[in-house]
């Protein structure tokens, strides 16, 4: 039953608002993908495609060609001329601002999409599944913005569509309330049973729920995989740019020292000190730096606020016009931002043996 | 007189009124969210009886369907009826010159309902006409509404294009502004006066009843 969504696709971006001049007037989508069992997660910077396919999906926007199935069911074919109406599609959205109905309560905005002789039986129970059953009278308006995005995944999910595509469904949640909604959007996909297409520029979610990840970049699909994989190695410079400046690797805590404020993380046989943080001990996590906050040093450093001092050599040295990259091995590969005027100050080259400074503030828990 | 007057409006506004907001409604919907060669040219044409003095509209109506009119011609031939004089031309005056504040007001109306709750509708299965009773119109609905007021206020008011169409005929096509003409004109001040408080009570009751549906939409979405 669990069918999966093959889309490939092209369509020329012209939104009217793009002048000729404008250097994204030409902007090409062109791709294809399969999704998996699960969620999978459609990764790229914003203006990479990811909305635009979405929509495509859903038969809110029509590709200039191509097709876009799930199973044996056509969605859009040019070839052959089919365009399945949107009604038709049993696609399930939830939209970046949950889109919810203002004029209509959480259980009437749920039951909008149930056929009558189930509407009140579904409709609770889904509110229940999210555990907003008591909020069923409210309007959107009188919700918190994480109660009104479970009542907005409750609303798609009611009429047991054979697909559910996911906008970036927590950016216009508070942080606190991003963890548990994770858990809960997770938890809807198992029982379910249905594919979800999850689209983020977020890598803690990406890693959090991904089975699967596609990586978007100017309207290409660069790469696929599971998402750890997709983040640590990216395969070509297009890839590099689409997955951004964080460094993402596993990790395992092996010791709490509240009183300093650490925690203590091992990995690959190297010992660092984040944030403290009230994981229990052996619980295994997924560590992030961001690349430009890691500190380069040729010699090591003693006096110095920064917890972490860690050896490593240079892999490589990848200059763009905006911004040179290097690839630290020191038991984990990092990428370090630096300037151009430091490669030649510091006199950096590959192989030469480096000290990276992280602070624990900078190591941060993803998952 | 009074009495004949009020019954011959009553009946010409509420037609007109019916008319007006079903059809103003519709064109409204079309002008705001399908995309289309003219559809500014047909914005417009629609908006001409707002500005024309209305014994043009009055005129135009007589050559379109008067006796000898281009369309009015042909059905005079077919069923040997023609509108003129009939208190269906007043209610078809009425409409066409109530219609433009009917479109504008609902136009605006519909064109600030956000396009997601339209889109959200769909991807639960729902067809055009389902979603725009359920989510766009409700979601318009003050704005429609004073829409439909303000056009009523208009219809009861008319009267250049009513007397072009329908004429002056006591107990037929005379509405109550065309009363009020007659009153003054044949010297009997006081039923001119009687029906003058009449209107502008009523006038007065539209436009404090529009603004107050238009200030509690700008309250709602502050």
């Amino acid at each position: 039953m669990n069918e999966n969504l093959q889309v490939q696709i092209k369509k020329r971006l012209t939104d009217g608002k793009r002048t000729a001049d404008d250097a994204r007037a030409g902007f090409m989508l062109d791709l294809a993908f399969e999704t998996r069992a699960g969620i999978n997660i459609l990764f790229g910077p914003s203006g990479s495609g990811k909305t635009t396919t979405l929509r495509a999906i859903a038969g809110l926007v029509a590709p200039d060609e191509g097709r876009i199935a799930h199973g044996a069911q056509i969605y859009f074919d040019s070839t052959m001329h089919i365009n399945l109406p949107i009604q038709r599609r049993r696609v399930g959205f939830v939209f970046q601002d949950n889109a919810l109905f203002p004029h209509l309560t959480a259980a009437q905005n749920v039951a909008y999409g149930v056929a009558a002789r189930e509407r009140t039986t579904r409709a609770r129970a889904l509110l229940a599944q999210f555990g907003v059953e008591h909020l069923a009278a409210h309007y959107p308006r009188e919700l918190s913005g994480g109660e009104q995005q479970r009542v907005a995944l409750a609303r798609a999910l009611a009429p047991a569509p054979a697909v559910l595509l996911l906008d970036e469904p927590l950016s216009a949640v508070d942080v606190p309330t991003r963890a548990r909604l994770l858990d809960e959007i997770d938890a809807a996909q198992r029982t379910s049973g249905i594919p979800f297409l999850y689209v983020t520029h977020n890598h803690a979610e990406a890693v959090r729920l991904g089975t699967h990840l596609i990586l978007l970049h100017e309207g290409r699909v660069v790469q696929t995989g599971r998402p750890l994989d997709v983040f640590n190695a990216p395969q070509s410079a297009s890839a590099v740019r689409a997955v951004g400046t964080e460094n993402l690797f596993a990790g395992r805590v092996v010791e709490q020292r509240p009183a300093e404020g650490v925690t203590v993380i091992e990995t690959n046989g190297l010992q660092l000190e984040a944030a403290y943080n009230a994981l229990s001990i052996g619980s295994l996590i997924t560590l992030g730096v961001r690349a430009e906050d890691i500190i380069i040093a040729r010699e090591r450093l003693t006096q110095t606020s920064a917890r972490n001092v860690i050896a490593g050599r240079i892999r490589e040295i990848m200059q763009t016009a905006e911004q040179t990259e290097l690839i630290v091995d020191c038991g984990v590969e990092l990428k370090v931002s630096v300037t151009a005027g430091t490669i030649k100050a510091l006199d950096l080259r590959r192989e030469a043996e480096v000290f990276l400074l992280i602070k624990a503030r900078a190591l941060h828990v993803v998952s | 007189m009074i009495w004949s007057a009020f019954k011959v409006s009553l009946l010409v506004v509420s037609v007109a009124t019916i008319i007006t907001s079903v059809l103003g409604l519709a064109l409204a919907f079309v002008l705001a969210r399908r995309e289309f060669r003219g559809r500014e040219l047909l914005d417009a044409v629609l908006t001409m009886p707002l500005v024309l003095p209305p014994t043009v509209t009055g005129y135009y109506l007589i050559v379109l369907l008067g006796r000898r009119g281009l369309l009015g011609a042909p059905l005079y031939a077919w069923t040997g009826w023609t509108i003129t004089f009939t208190w269906q031309a007043a209610a078809l005056a009425a409409t066409v010159v109530a219609l433009p504040l009917m479109i504008k007001a609902a136009r605006a109306a519909i064109e600030s309902v956000e396009p997601k709750y339209e889109l959200a509708s769909f991807t639960l299965g729902k067809g055009e006409l389902e979603t725009f009773l359920r989510v766009t119109l409700p979601l318009a609905r003050r704005g429609v509404v004073a829409g439909i007021v303000l056009s009523a206020a208009r219809a009861l008011g008319e009267f250049g294009a009513t007397l072009m169409l329908a004429g002056n005929i006591p107990g037929k096509t005379q509405t109550m502004p065309l009363a009020i003409y007659e009153a003054v004109i044949s010297g009997e001040d006081r039923r001119a006066q009687t029906l003058a408080v009449a209107l502008t009570l009523v006038s007065v009751a539209a436009v404090y009843l529009t603004n107050k549906l238009s200030r509690a939409k700008s309250a709602q979405a502050a």
